[in-house]
């Protein structure tokens, strides 16, 4: 082997973010989908609650994708806070109520932030140590999740340089042995756990969704452990009748929960509109410090999705959703 | 064009960036919002051929209008009849490449060197009012060949030094200060605009080159707690028209969420604007 000269000589690391980051170790990734991922095609069809006591553990970093209030894992989401899951790590990407609703209910320890609103039950948890926040982006969060999904330990990124966040991530600013010009690096990021609510799934996992989202396929194939909620669950020979439609190849998944409305109160496009009422309802209670009694009301004191959907919301509420969805193109429904 | 003859301070930011936008490019709005209203009003009323794209990797939709309470991504009615639709890292990873003019974004403070701050007020710890976080802004400041900034005209908003620089501006205004952190050549923040006044940047500092009818600069200056330059001419700002409220409210921001969301109300009492409050 030759080597090879580079304008910059080895390559310098110029400045490194001080804060906390979830361990990089695509070895230790690559062995893991090696021995705990099955490639037969075997029914992963189970509950949300079978899927959170199987696939959430306690100390986990859980990536959710979309939020709340646009086709987040809602169903899901409740079922962890209903287990009480402990010390959860949190990527906190475009999202608004999310971080505070699992911080309240006392399910966080830590949590990257892209974007997600502080109301009093964050600042509270920060104050008193409870919680730890380490400062990215909303991209960088994401080309964070495309690294992982690539397999690779990094990725350099054209955003992030020069900022504050940098000082509180796990950025390393080097010199680029190519160019000799400086470019950040970002640590790729292998969730633990990802929650992923979408359109239509078959029993193995091989998953459609329509629309636009935020990082679905990126964090299916970075993670782990990976529960699929869906709206519809669809026959394989659907799936193999249009196969470019298949956005998660089933090996990557170890559940599917049947979830319909599985985002309520927000939006799952082209199948149902948000139901403005319960946007309001969930910015009160995170915005004006009443995390619990919205806990009890929605989680706690129904046994699971179909119970909450039957006693909290109604039918009437649930077709009004779906009348208000009057887009189709594009959704395949 | 006919003159409004009432209108509020957050009504006037976004008339005033509906009419800079460029006809025929790209922008990238920051979140839903006054940033997103404000290139909607440019593209209706003055640019057409404008382009948008939002931060869940929509390109170019023709939304049904008016959203729905929050539901300025994702949903449907906010990613109709898009040309492609996409992801966040599609979006993130145009800008990379260069496809995208113009940013816009809203900031909770700004510097003299165009610096964004929209994560905390004060020093950074524990028991820091947080706000946000970045969000997109921080790739589209840097990624975007020209980067507006809105905000309000108040004391606490323009200071020396952000408190936290969430998205970077010209860094610490040094000539190559962004290419020595990383970020692409031939970026940065390009206008900051607010309900009062607009800014451009001189050498890399904030500059007052427009103000509104009814302030007058020493006014503007009493609202910026460091002092910008100021250009040889400040030029007088159009006010917003009757067309362009008229979409605000009855297609943009019909619930009032973000028109209504600070500041006071300014009236033409048929000489002259009166700003009350």
């Amino acid at each position: 082997m030759t080597l090879a000269t580079s304008p910059a000589g080895s390559v310098e690391i110029i400045a490194a973010g001080q804060g906390k980051f979830h361990p990089v170790d695509p070895d230790g990734f690559r062995a893991y989908i090696r021995d705990h991922k099955s490639r037969a095609l075997k029914s992963k069809l189970m509950t949300e609650k079978e899927a959170v006591e199987r696939f959430v553990a306690d100390g986990d970093y859980l990536s959710y994708e979309c939020n709340y209030l646009m086709r987040g894992p809602n169903a899901v989401i409740h079922e962890v806070i209903r287990q009480r899951k402990k010390d959860l790590w949190l990527a906190g990407k475009f999202t608004y109520v999310d971080i505070c609703l699992l911080v309240g209910a006392g399910c966080a320890s830590k949590v990257d932030c892209g974007f997600f609103l502080s109301p009093k039950p964050v600042l509270r948890a920060i104050a008193e140590g409870k919680l730890e926040v380490f400062e990215y982006s909303n991209v960088i969060m994401t080309l964070r999740l495309q690294a992982g999904a690539m397999g690779v330990p990094f990725l350099p990124v054209r955003s992030f340089g020069g900022t504050h966040g940098f000082d509180y991530s796990g950025a390393r600013l080097i010199r680029d042995p190519y160019t000799g010009v400086p470019i950040t690096i970002v640590p790729a990021l292998n969730p633990d756990v990802a929650l992923i609510h979408v359109h239509q799934a078959d029993i193995y996992g091989n998953a459609r969704v329509f629309g636009t989202g935020i990082s679905d396929v990126e964090s299916a194939l970075a993670s782990k452990k990976v529960i699929i909620s869906a709206e519809e669950i669809i026959d394989t020979e659907e799936i193999r009748s249009n196969p470019g439609l298949t956005r998660i190849p089933y090996y990557a998944v170890d559940a599917v929960v049947e979830a319909p409305f599985g985002s309520y109160p927000g939006t799952v496009p082209g199948y149902y509109a948000s139901n403005p009422e319960g946007v309001f309802e969930i910015f009160r209670a995170t915005g004006g410090d009443a995390v619990e009694p919205y806990i009890e009301k929605y989680v706690d004191s129904v046994e699971n999705h179909l119970d909450m959907l039957d006693k909290r919301v109604g039918v009437k509420k649930l077709l009004d959703m779906k009348q208000r969805e009057v887009i189709r193109e594009g959704y395949h429904a | 064009m006919t003159r409004a003859e009432a209108f509020s301070d957050r009504e006037v930011a976004m008339c005033a960036v509906a009419k800079i936008v460029e006809d025929g490019r790209t922008y990238w709005a920051a979140g839903g919002g006054t940033p997103l209203y404000s290139i909607l009003l440019g593209k209706r009323l003055y640019a057409p051929e404008l382009q948008y794209v939002t931060e869940d990797g929509v390109i170019a939709p023709e939304p049904l209008l008016p959203y729905e309470p929050m539901m300025t991504m994702v949903a449907s009615r906010a990613t109709r009849r898009a040309l492609s639709w996409g992801t966040m890292n599609s979006a993130g990873i145009h800008a990379q490449l260069g496809y995208m003019d113009y940013g816009v974004l809203n900031t909770l403070q700004v510097d003299q060197h165009g610096n964004i701050n929209s994560t905390i007020i004060g020093d950074y710890g524990p028991n820091t009012r947080r706000f946000g976080g970045p969000g997109g802004a921080d790739t589209i400041a840097a990624c975007c060949w020209r980067t507006i900034l809105i905000t309000d005209q108040e004391k606490r908003k323009f200071v020396r030094q952000v408190d936290f620089i969430s998205s970077p501006g010209y860094l610490d205004g040094t000539a190559g200060a962004r290419e020595r952190a990383g970020l692409p050549k031939d970026t940065g923040p390009w206008r900051v605009v607010t309900p009062w006044a607009m800014y451009d940047f001189h050498e890399r500092r904030l500059r007052l080159i427009g103000r509104m009818p009814w302030v007058t600069v020493e006014e503007i200056l009493a609202e910026c707690e460091w002092k910008p330059l100021i250009a040889d001419e400040v030029a007088v700002l159009e006010a917003p028209t009757e067309e362009e409220v008229l979409l605000l409210r009855t297609e943009l921001d019909v619930r009032g969420q973000t028109t209504d969301a600070a500041g006071a109300w300014i009236t033409w009492d048929g000489e002259k604007y009166v700003r009350a409050g």
